[in-house]
């Protein structure tokens, strides 16, 4: 009997180191990430209310169409026409910047406007108050960041007629004005 | 080759002194590098392409007369615009005269009288090369029998536009005067018109 109780503690204590070898293996492991946050801004044109539906709305490639426009006619939707002289008429839509910032301390940001060519005749390009020509000209210098700023694009048109000053007639024409941002 | 040579000399001199130079090199990278670049200000581009096309187009305004107020020249309502009143107020053949001084009155033969007030027509072009356009009239519905109505004594039409002048000049008063003709058989009523004038480009 005393056999038989030695044997049985011998195999209790093998049972119990046996199922010490059952608990399950851990391992751990660690990953070293990186992110380098780089400041950034960009900018964005987005329709407004009032003016032109923009092609490329939500984007920094966006197009205005003004459809045919006249001293007297009809005008499109979202084109007004402020004055009319003798000499000139003008044409508006309304567009609006957002710029959008990240990582940037800065409190605001200057925008900048050129035309990517001179204009074709007869025509003056402005945005807000200020005439475009193919230098950098200042539009704003303290845009809001990460809302819509409602800027006026105004088209004045030489009432000359074609050839003697004033703008080719019935034919479309297309000006491309590039804007900078950048931040203050 | 000159300059390498001092570079080897250098890097395989280095001691305990030359890593700790490296070292203090690196974070003094390091720490101004953020500093640096908050510096430097960040900038986007963006392009707006504008397209439209121009059409020649001409207007046409009624003014006052310059000679407004005086016998023959009644004021306009709503001048400067192409849509304008003429009141020739109240008149009647016994009496040979009209309620307004304005208004020019008299009598043609034996049994008609006449009311007349002149107004100016301006038509302005832009970006056009019509030389001079061509004015017309129409009346909008049939006078009343014995009532004719004609500008420049030429007699208008509610059937289509009748001419007034083939070549005017763009941008400089035109004088026109209306003028109504009643016969005294008429019988006493509101004599109401519009009259559409149209400017053509020559």
């Amino acid at each position: 009997m005393k056999e038989y109780s030695q044997i049985r503690k011998i195999a209790m204590i093998a049972l119990l180191l046996a199922s010490a070898s059952l608990v399950a293996q851990t391992a751990t492991g660690t990953i070293n990430a990186t992110l380098v946050n780089k400041s950034a801004i960009s900018l964005i044109f987005d329709s407004d209310p009032g003016g032109v539906t923009l092609g490329g709305n939500g984007s920094s490639t966006a197009s205005v169409n003004l459809g045919t426009i006249s001293a007297f006619g009809p005008l499109a939707p979202g084109v007004t026409r402020p004055s009319v002289t003798a000499s000139n008429y003008t044409v508006r839509t309304l567009f609006d910047v957002q710029v959008i910032q990240g990582g940037v301390a800065s409190p605001n940001y200057t925008l900048s406007a050129q035309l990517a060519a001179v204009a074709p005749t007869g025509f003056t390009y402005a945005v807000d108050a200020v005439t475009l020509t193919t230098a950098v000209q200042t539009i704003q210098a303290n845009g809001a960041y990460n809302t819509d700023v409602r800027h006026a694009l105004n088209l004045t048109v030489s009432t000359a007629a074609p050839g003697a000053g004033g703008p080719a007639v019935g034919t479309p024409l297309t000006t491309t004005i590039n804007f900078t941002a950048t931040s203050n | 080759m000159q300059v390498g040579k001092k570079v080897l000399i250098v890097m395989v001199g280095s001691s305990n002194f030359v890593a700790h130079a490296w070292k203090a090199l690196l974070l003094a990278c390091c720490l101004v590098y953020p500093i640096v670049g908050q510096g430097q200000a960040a900038s986007a581009t963006a392009q707006l392409t504008i397209t439209m096309s121009v059409q020649s187009s001409i207007s046409l305004i009624f003014q006052n007369n310059p000679a407004v107020g005086t016998t023959g020249f009644c004021p306009l309502t709503n001048p400067g615009t192409n849509n304008v009143g003429l009141d020739l107020g109240t008149a009647a053949f016994p009496s040979g005269s009209d309620s307004f001084p304005c208004v020019a009155y008299a009598h043609i033969g034996s049994a008609t009288y006449q009311v007349s007030s002149g107004f100016d027509v301006m038509v302005t072009k832009a970006n056009s090369s019509s030389p001079n356009y061509r004015l017309a009239a129409e009346i909008s519905v049939a006078p009343p029998a014995n009532v004719v109505w004609l500008v420049n004594n030429v007699t208008l039409s509610n059937t289509g536009f009748t001419q007034l002048d083939a070549s005017d000049a763009y941008g400089t008063r035109v004088t026109k005067t209306l003028q109504v003709q009643v016969k005294n058989t008429v019988p006493a009523q509101l004599l109401q018109e519009t009259i559409t004038f149209l400017a053509t480009a020559n």
